[in-house]
């Protein structure tokens, strides 16, 4: 009897433990990545688009180059 | 009598771009003007034909430039260094480009 009892109580502590556990790791871990990736993704983003506008100027219907 | 002036001002205009174009490629093939890391054309033999070509098309290449950055929302500067490297790396065999030290060396 106090055997079942006893893992009766543990038993929600256990999860309780585990899934306090787990959210926090989780939402640590990727934070700095992301925000890397995103400043990267605009600079590439805006790169392209100048390099677009650079192909009009070395065109041939432009003389500046 | 206004249309005819306005057509012949339009062919002027398209005939001049075309002379000034032979003129860039003559002169980088004569070895007169270069392109720089800046974006700009930097003149390489000092004759004034040389000095006023790099000035008309160094004050247009601005304006376009200018007209990029603000359309990207970057600096001058940065769009200048992006044509520049593009220039230098397109420039033809036997034409003078700038080394970002400042050195100018043939193709």
């Amino acid at each position: 009897m106090t055997r079942s009892g006893f893992t009766l109580l543990a038993l929600p502590v256990l999860l309780a433990l585990t899934t306090a556990c787990t959210p926090r790791l989780a939402l640590e871990a990727p934070k700095e990545p992301i925000t890397i990736n995103l400043n990267v993704k605009i600079d590439h983003e805006i790169r392209l688009r100048v390099e677009r506008d650079l192909d009009e100027l070395f065109s041939d219907d432009s003389d500046l180059f | 009598m206004k249309r005819i002036a306005g057509m012949i001002v339009v062919a002027m205009l398209a005939l001049s771009s075309a002379v000034l174009a032979l003129d860039l490629d003559s002169a980088k093939a004569q070895g007169l003007v270069g392109e720089q890391p800046n974006g700009y054309l930097g003149v390489v033999k000092a004759t004034p034909e040389a000095v006023e070509l790099a000035q008309d098309i160094n004050t247009r290449r601005r304006q376009a430039y200018e007209r990029i950055a603000r359309e990207n929302g970057i600096t001058i500067e940065q769009v200048a260094n992006m044509a520049g490297q593009r220039a230098i790396s397109r420039a033809e065999p036997g034409t003078w480009v700038r080394t970002p030290e400042g050195q100018w060396v043939e193709r």
